[in-house]
């Protein structure tokens, strides 16, 4: 409680609050937009965070990944297009209920529980991550680099649709970690002699190109379609939410468990906790048959689940410092960047700021109350806003967002590179987030690695040696060989 | 545009063969086993087994009927291949021109082009692009201080209105 009081103070100052706000409107802006997503809306922030103070920077990510899943909710439901990846798995059955006229019931209850959802995410993470720090703190070398083998392993394994087109994305992005001083030996590597590439590649130019450029160049393919025009207005959209509050308080508390569950898994994110909840809601529904008519019971496990996993996500990322998802793999981007190393003795060291982020996370999901209402009000605007406009102003925004963060040009081309190449990676159905986990946990992995061969001197069954090293190792080793036999054995043909 | 599951496999033994190669060149680390080629080595052997699999399910994919290059659907139409064109010719020319010519008169030049493009009204286009370069001028240039590039302006808009005020009070 102590610490909450000292944390405090680091909240209440006029430049937070007043970035805490703007913050959440872009982001439920960014996330009420099709195409525009959490993680692009987090990557055209981080510039700016960049100039920000530690707690503030991180408040604003805070909330602008909270707004944007829940904002994602509104187009899809009036446009039937998921405002970001998080609102996929219940599109249809959004949409669905806007046909049959209960576009207000859908929008107040999507509101409602993405606001308790996060709640429920906000609340583990407060409860858990020190405690899990307090354990973590005996770790050595061997621990993290199982650790981090098996967060990335849950990444490529979990996370994509196809885990060998995941793991050559883990291994480029771990690559793109070598180029420059190498951590062990200081000797540089993959520089070709030139000085630009010493520090290695800038982590926000490439992360910028990879999720926004790419983006754009997908998003310019088909900008020349009509645009839809919507003229649907929304009335009262907190009429009937206590009924369904009764009614599916089961539903609530599964869907933010699995969405708190799979936030902290590291490399799967809010997507795919809305997928897994809605699936589940429907497997232990009483009336599945419904599912997909335009029945609310989905929606409200997988509306909590998706916010619900982003506080979650931070768990991982804030205790051992390997990301839960990609907006985390950011974060730690960020934390790293603010000279905040994340790992055990940030909760030591650093815990008034930390527990100033969590005030900072319960604050952002009260906010989305009265800013997401304002937005359904309103979303007919935001939603009819041309992309031909939008789309160059975006590129603008990516442009002097990369030079900001070395002031030289070299970043807009790092930027330019990991735009197309994060675009061929998507088109050819190869997933850019291992890259950026890959590329974020690249040294840690490197560096935990090359001091445990020291330490061992090539022995490799002292990896094994300490009792928490050798289960990670184990189950590590099992998973592989899981993925390898998967990948090897061809798939028996599917009977007709 | 879609390529063969092979073709990337190949593309992809091919670039981990040559990063292995470079990883020859380094030093070992004096007094260990283990030098900074280690990591890289593992990562391109990796690398080489996981596009050895994908060659063997790409030419699996073709036996069964594939194409090589499966164009995407907005990839066999004129106007969609040249609007990514033109936002990477847009970074380009930003990249090769700002430093010379500057970052206003460079970005609003390619934001006029990219809104003409794609079809934005004339007046529209002129007064977005006006907006949008003096708004990050104000915000990155004269807030958060990043040095944008003057090139042939003596001064940024920002400061100059700046100036301006500071004179007149």
């Amino acid at each position: 409680m102590d610490v909450f009081l000292k944390a405090l103070p680091l909240v209440l100052e006029t430049n937070v609050l007043l970035t805490i706000l703007l913050s959440a409107m872009f982001g439920i802006v960014v996330g009420a937009l099709p195409g525009l997503t959490a993680t692009m809306a987090t990557a055209l922030l981080v510039p700016v965070t960049f100039f920000m103070p530690p707690v503030q920077a991180l408040g604003a990510i805070v909330t602008v990944t909270a707004m944007a899943i829940f904002a994602g909710d509104i187009p899809a439901a009036m446009l039937r297009m998921p405002g970001t990846p998080a609102s996929a798995a219940y599109t249809d059955e959004s949409y669905r209920m806007a046909q049959k006229g209960q576009l207000d019931l859908n929008l107040g209850v999507n509101l409602v529980f993405s606001v308790l959802g996060g709640l429920v995410g906000a609340a583990v993470l407060i409860f858990l991550a020190p405690a899990l720090a307090e354990f973590a703190i005996s770790f050595s070398s061997f621990e993290y680099f199982w650790l981090a083998c098996l967060g990335l392993t849950c990444a490529v394994f979990i996370a994509t649709k196809d885990p060998l087109k995941g793991l050559v994305s883990l291994f480029i992005g771990l690559f793109i970690g070598c180029i420059g001083i190498d951590p062990a030996a200081g000797y540089p590597r993959f520089t070709f002699g030139t000085v630009v590439l010493l520090e290695g590649i800038s982590f926000i130019p490439l992360l910028i190109g990879m999720f926004a450029v790419s983006e754009i160049l997908r998003g310019v393919t088909t900008v020349d379609n009509a645009a839809t025009v919507i003229k649907k207005s929304v009335g009262n959209v907190f009429a009937g939410i206590w009924g369904v509050m009764k009614r599916y308080q089961v539903n609530f508390w599964r869907g933010s468990a699995i969405g708190t569950v799979i936030g902290a898994l590291p490399g799967a994110g809010a997507d795919i906790a809305a997928w897994v909840s809605y699936a589940l809601a429907k497997r232990f529904s009483k009336e599945p048959e419904k599912f997909g008519t335009g029945h609310i019971e989905g929606i409200v496990d997988s509306t909590s689940a998706n916010n619900s996993a982003l506080g979650s996500a931070w768990i991982p990322s804030l205790v051992f410092g390997i990301p839960g998802d990609s907006i985390t793999a950011i974060v730690i981007g960020v934390l790293y960047m603010k000279n905040l190393n994340p790992g055990p003795t940030l909760f030591l060291e650093n815990a008034h700021m930390i527990y100033a982020v969590f005030i900072i996370f319960i604050l952002a999901n009260l906010l989305m109350l009265p800013l997401g209402w304002a937005v359904i009000k309103s979303a007919r605007h935001i939603l009819n806003v041309p992309r031909n406009l939008l789309l160059p102003l975006i590129l603008l925004a990516c442009i002097v967002g990369s030079f900001a963060i070395t002031n030289s040009i070299n970043a807009v081309v790092i930027m330019l590179v990991g735009g197309v190449l994060g675009w061929i990676m998507e088109e050819n159905g190869f997933p850019v987030a291992p890259v950026i986990l890959g590329l974020v946990l690249g040294e840690m992995l490197e560096q935990n690695f090359m001091t445990s061969m020291i330490k061992a001197d090539g022995e490799f069954l002292v990896f094994f040696s300490r009792p928490i090293a050798a289960t990670l190792g184990v189950l590590t080793l099992v998973t592989w060989a899981w993925i390898i036999w998967k990948a090897v054995v061809p798939k028996r043909p599917q009977p007709a | 545009m879609r390529a063969n599951d092979a073709i990337a496999g190949g593309v992809i033994i091919a670039f981990a063969a040559a990063m292995i190669a470079i990883t020859f060149t380094f030093p070992p680390f004096p007094g260990q086993r283990y030098g900074p080629s280690l990591f890289p080595q593992i990562l391109g052997i990796g690398l080489i087994v996981c596009g050895l699999i994908l060659v063997r399910r790409g030419i699996a994919a073709r036996r069964a009927g594939g194409a090589w290059v499966e164009l995407a659907p907005w990839a066999r139409h004129g106007r969609p291949i040249s609007n990514v064109l033109v936002v990477l010719g847009a970074i380009l020319a930003y990249i090769l021109l700002a430093d010379r010519i500057g970052f206003v008169l460079t970005a609003a030049a390619i934001l006029l082009i990219l809104f003409l493009w794609f079809r934005v009204r004339p007046l529209a286009a002129v007064l977005g692009a006006i907006i949008a370069v003096l708004f990050v001028d104000w915000f990155f240039g004269w807030m958060f201080r990043v040095p944008l590039p003057l090139g042939v302006l003596p001064n940024s808009p920002s400061a100059a209105l700046s100036n301006l005020l500071r004179t007149m009070f």
